[in-house]
This record gives structure tokens, sequence and C-alpha cells, in this order.
């Protein structure tokens, strides 16, 4: 157990970091970054981040560039409630639910008080978030560096395997996923021997797949295509919002959602493969669960927007975690802002909070001062984000798309980036035709390079043995856990097929 | 590719394409058994997504030759044109606009080192 006096310090050493002018400046530049992309409809924060990655090998400092990425992913959470709540669309993921009473409330003319709880919600429950990020960050990497190769291998496998069951509506495709992402990983120069895999003789792919074409082209181009299947047109149930301080009563009724939401999307959000968007459904269940009253959910139940909202924000803190301590990311923006410390040549880990206690505090702090920034923009000035919405999609595809080519174009100098890009795109794009999550895969892709250097370390050093994975305590323990998750996932899925079964033959 | 006991350069490609392969099987079969078929795109749906790639692929293989601004110019006015028929006044200036922008942005305050085509010197 590392002291506590040791966090206060490195707290107070980060203030001291994230309040200069530059990391200030930055933090606020992602905060109003990420409530945009959060209030557009059709761009998320994980292609956000993909589209900045070239500009963070300008920015140069590592702290500087990742204190904007988290605020894009933060800020995304305040923002997204907005486009829920007058327009019915989600403005990004994690916000789905937000529509369900969010909108609800705003055609009887309660948008002001759903605004406002949403961001007041965010706000308490993203403090929060960060407060657990602070205390249990330093001594969970302590613990960590005891980990070797048989470890890492369990728990990127736990981290893949969670990540696929937790998110996907069906295993089986985010299993297919996984894998494509592993192989896309295993493209260029072994990590062990140097030996050249899967570049058909190209040159250009022997450094391997870039992360940031890929994220660009399967996140950024294959949504903009997707997109422009549909006619999204943004129509607003009011132009005038008032009233969005709270009154007693409503404040009454969402503060238990607020802490309950806290609360669930700490503990989602430290899980791999768990984060915004599964946390903001499980809290919306919940609340309908404990409620007096739960045939008001769906007519516009003020839980049903606090909940959610509070529960999305403080999972995007909490995910921070097992990034920053053990280096495995459990979603995709988080995998963008891994692979962001990577091109920064920060290695994500155990030692990094001992190695760079400046990006780890800085960050932290920051991402205090994100949140009361992001309040601030949120609560007075939420009338102006608004007109947002009337920036029609028509400008806004072709813009983002050459955002795009030029980025990936800045990072090589080569065309052909942006070619390999294009094609993505098109994968991208037929992957969300046929219901594919593209999140899955870039974790993979990320974790590929760990997972298989694990796994044939430990193979070496066992000497072969797939034994040396069980008969060491922490690796043993992971392994049995991954076994324990897979056999309650079979019994559950039987049992919903045995039932589907008797039930057909019972009518 | 090695044994298990010697892990090769090509032992996790290998064994994860057997993997990926007996779960496209087991994805097929169960699409097979379900039996329902929805038509992958209704109507014309498929056209504005085509026209988009194809811009893409175009803008790729000229900008070296043409230059950075006059491409992305004639890449707005083409997109906004021809997949969105926007009022053409809009059009120019909007596309005016974003390409100075895109311009300033990129060119001047990141330094990346656009091809400039005609406008080089």
């Amino acid at each position: 157990m590392s002291d506590i006096l040791g966090m206060f310090q490195g707290l107070f050493s980060g203030f001291g970091i994230a309040l200069t002018l530059t990391n200030l400046s930055f933090a606020l530049l992602g905060a109003l970054l990420g409530t945009v992309v959060g209030i557009l409809p059709g761009l998320g924060p994980s292609a956000t981040i993909a589209l900045l990655l070239p500009l963070s090998f300008k920015i140069g400092s590592p702290v500087t560039s990742i204190i904007m990425m988290a605020g894009i992913f933060y800020g995304a959470m305040y923002g997204g409630s907005t486009t829920s709540i007058l327009v019915n669309i989600p403005g990004e993921a994690a916000s789905v639910v937000t529509c369900i009473d969010g909108y609800q409330m705003a055609l009887k003319g309660r948008a002001g008080p759903a605004l406002g709880v949403a961001a007041i919600g965010s706000f308490i429950a993203g403090t929060v978030g960060i407060i657990g990020l602070t205390f249990i960050a330093p001594p969970l990497a302590e613990f960590a560096i005891q980990f070797g190769p048989p470890e890492y291998f369990a728990l990127t496998l736990l981290g893949l395997m969670m990540a696929t069951l937790l998110a996907g509506t069906s295993i089986l495709k985010g299993l297919i996923m996984v894998v494509l992402g592993l192989l896309l990983g295993a493209v260029g120069l072994d990590p062990i021997s140097g030996e050249v895999r899967f570049t058909w003789g190209l040159l250009m792919l022997q450094e391997g797949v870039d992360f940031v074409t890929l994220a660009m082209g399967l996140f950024g181009i294959g949504e903009i295509l997707y997109n422009l299947e549909r006619e999204l047109s943004a129509e607003l149930v009011t132009n005038k919002v008032s009233h969005l301080w709270p009154t007693l009563n409503d404040w009454a009724e969402s503060k238990w959602a607020i802490v309950r939401g806290s609360l669930i999307g700490f503990f989602i959000g430290i899980l791999p493969g768990g984060g915004a968007v599964i946390s903001s459904l499980v809290s919306y269940g919940i609340e309908k669960k404990v409620s007096k009253h739960p045939e008001e959910f769906g007519k516009g139940a003020i839980q049903g927007v606090a909940g959610p909202e509070s529960a999305n924000n403080s999972a995007a803190s909490a995910s921070f975690i097992p990034l920053l301590t053990l280096g495995i990311p459990g979603n995709a923006a988080i995998a963008m802002i891994f692979a962001a410390l990577l091109i920064q040549g920060v290695q994500p880990g155990p030692f990094l909070i001992s190695e760079r206690p400046d990006v780890f505090w800085g960050v932290v702090a920051s991402m205090y001062v994100g949140n009361a920034m992001l309040l601030i923009l949120n609560l007075p000035l939420v009338g102006i984000w608004v007109q947002l919405l009337r920036v029609p999609y028509a400008i806004l595809a072709p813009v983002i798309v050459l955002f795009c080519c030029i980025g990936v174009y800045s990072i090589r100098n080569t065309v052909f980036d942006i070619w390999v890009m294009g094609v993505f795109g098109v994968i991208g794009y037929l992957f969300r035709k046929v219901n594919l999550e593209p999140g899955p895969l870039i974790l993979a892709f990320v974790m590929g390079p760990i997972l298989e250097r694990a796994l044939r370390q430990a193979l070496l050093i066992s000497a072969g043995s797939p034994l040396i994975f069980f008969k060491r305590p922490i690796a043993g323990s992971l392994m049995g856990f991954l076994l324990l998750f897979l056999l309650i996932q079979i019994i559950v899925t039987l049992r919903k097929k045995w039932r589907v079964r008797s039930t057909l033959s019972g009518a | 590719m090695g044994s298990f006991r010697h892990p090769g350069v090509g032992f996790l490609p290998f064994g994860l394409c057997i993997v990926l392969i007996l779960f496209s099987l087991a994805l097929i079969v169960s699409r097979w058994k379900k039996g329902t078929s929805v038509p992958f795109w209704s109507r014309r749906t498929w056209l504005r997504p085509l026209l988009g790639v194809v811009l893409l692929g175009l803008y790729a293989l000229v900008i070296e030759t043409l230059g950075f601004p006059l491409t992305t110019l004639a890449f707005l006015l083409v997109w906004m044109g021809v997949i969105e028929r926007i009022h053409w006044l809009k059009m120019i200036s909007v596309s005016l606009g974003v390409t100075l922008v895109l311009y300033l942005i990129f060119g001047v305050f990141l330094e990346v080192p656009v091809p400039m085509g005609f406008f080089k010197g």
C-alpha cells in the first residue's frame, strides 16, 4: 500500500503542471472539442481523438496532448446528452438511453431541468470518478509491477474477452472482430525475431499497419460513409431553454440516481471492456428497477436522465485506471489515448506513475479542472452549443474527410497512407452495414503485440508448458476468473435458448 | 512457424487464422439457420457512399500533381454539388472558406509539407 501522503504530494505537483497556461488552454480546447463532437451526431469521441492523433506529433509534450485528448473523451460525455434531450438522436453512443426520458421531458417543456440535471450529474459523477482514479491507481500500479509475461498474457486475454462479451450484441461477431484485429496487428516485423510477416512484399507495410491510418479509416471515414446513406437532419424540440437549475423537487428525485450512477459507472468503467456505453445502459435498468414509479420511465422520468448521464461520466474517468496502471485500454476511445502515449514515447503500464509522474499526475489534476470547465460550458452556455446542430451534415462530412486525408498524409508524407485509410474506410462502412462493432477490432489491434510477446515469452520461460499460466498465483487466478466468466456466459446463453424452445413447444 | 514448445513467427497468426475460419463458419451456419434475408441496400442507398469513396480515391490520385489548394477546393465543390446538392452560392462560399481555413491550419500553423502543385514558390 503506497502512502496517502505521497498521493497528495503527487496530486499537488500535478496541479502545478495542469495549471500552467499552456496546459489550461489545451484542457479548455479538449473540453470544447469534446462538447462539440458530443453534440454533433455522427461524430464520436473515438473518431475525434483519432483525427487529432497526427496533431499530437506537433504538440510535443506528452502531458499536454493527453490532457487535451482526455478532455475530448469526458467532454463528449457532457455534450452527448444535449442532442439526446433536444433532438431525440444520441449525440454519441453513451447517451443512447438518455433519449428515452430526456426527449420526453423536452416534449413536456422540461428541456431546461433535463439539461441541467444531466450537466450537474455529469460533474458530480465525473469528479467521483477522478477521486477514485487518484487514490486507486497508485496502489494498483504498485501491485502490477510484479506481473511477468504469464500474468500479462492472462490479463490481456481476460481484457479482450470481457471487451467482446460485454460490448457487443453478438458474442460470435465480437470474437471475429478480435481475431481480425490481432491479425492486423501482426502485419510487419515480428516483435521477437524481427522477421517480416504479411507484407506481400510491400515495403510500406513493413512498419506494420499504422494505428492512426487504421483508426481514421474505420472510425472516421467508415462513419461518414455510413451516415451518407441516411439523411441526418436535426429538428430541435425547442429553441429556448430555460430553468436550467433543477428545482428542489427535481433535485430530491434525482440525487440518489446521481449517486448510484456515479458508483455503477465507476465500477463498470474500471473493468476492461466496460466503459461509458454499457454503464449508462446498466444505470438506466437499475433506476427503473429501484424506482417506486417504474411506469413513469419512458414518459419523462428525471431519474432516467440523471442516472445514465452520471454513470457515463464516472465510467469515462474510471476507464483511465486500467490504461494508466496496467497499460491495458478498455474501450476504443481509451485505445486512441493509448496510441497517443506511445507516439509520444511514453509506455503506459505499471511503471508509468513512478517513471513519468508528470504525465500521470498532470493528466489527473487536469481532469478535475476540466470537469469544472465543462460544468460552466454546459450549464450557462448550452444555448450556444445547441446552435451547432444547425450546421448541416452536407458541410460537415466533406470537411471531416479532408481532415482525415491531410492528417494521415502528414504522418509520413505519402499518398499511400490515404489509400490505405480509404480501404479501411470502406471496410469500416461494410462492418457497420452488417452490425459488426469496430471497437473490439481496434482494442485487439492495440493489445495484439502485448498479447503475443507475453505468450511467446511465457512459453519460452516454461519451455513450452502451458501450465505456466495456471501455476503462478496471479496468472492462475486471472485465468480461473476468465474460465468462470466464459462458463457463466455459456450457461446464460444456453438457458436463454432452452427457454425460447420451451415457450415455443408450449405454445 | 515453430511448434507449441518453441513458438515461431507464424505461430500465433496461423492459430488465429484457424480460429477465424471456425468462427466465420459458425456465424454463417447460425445466419443460414435463421433464414431471414434483408436486402443489403434498400433502393439506391449505396449510391452516396460509393460517390464518397470515388471522390476520396480521386483526391488521393491527383493531390500530388494538382496540389493541395486546388484539389481541396475541387473536392469540396464536387462533394457538396454532386452528393449533397446544396445551393450554388452557399456551396462556392463554403468551399472557398473551408479550403482557406484548412490551408491555414495544416500548411501554415502545423507546417505540414502539403503538396502545393501550381502554387509552388
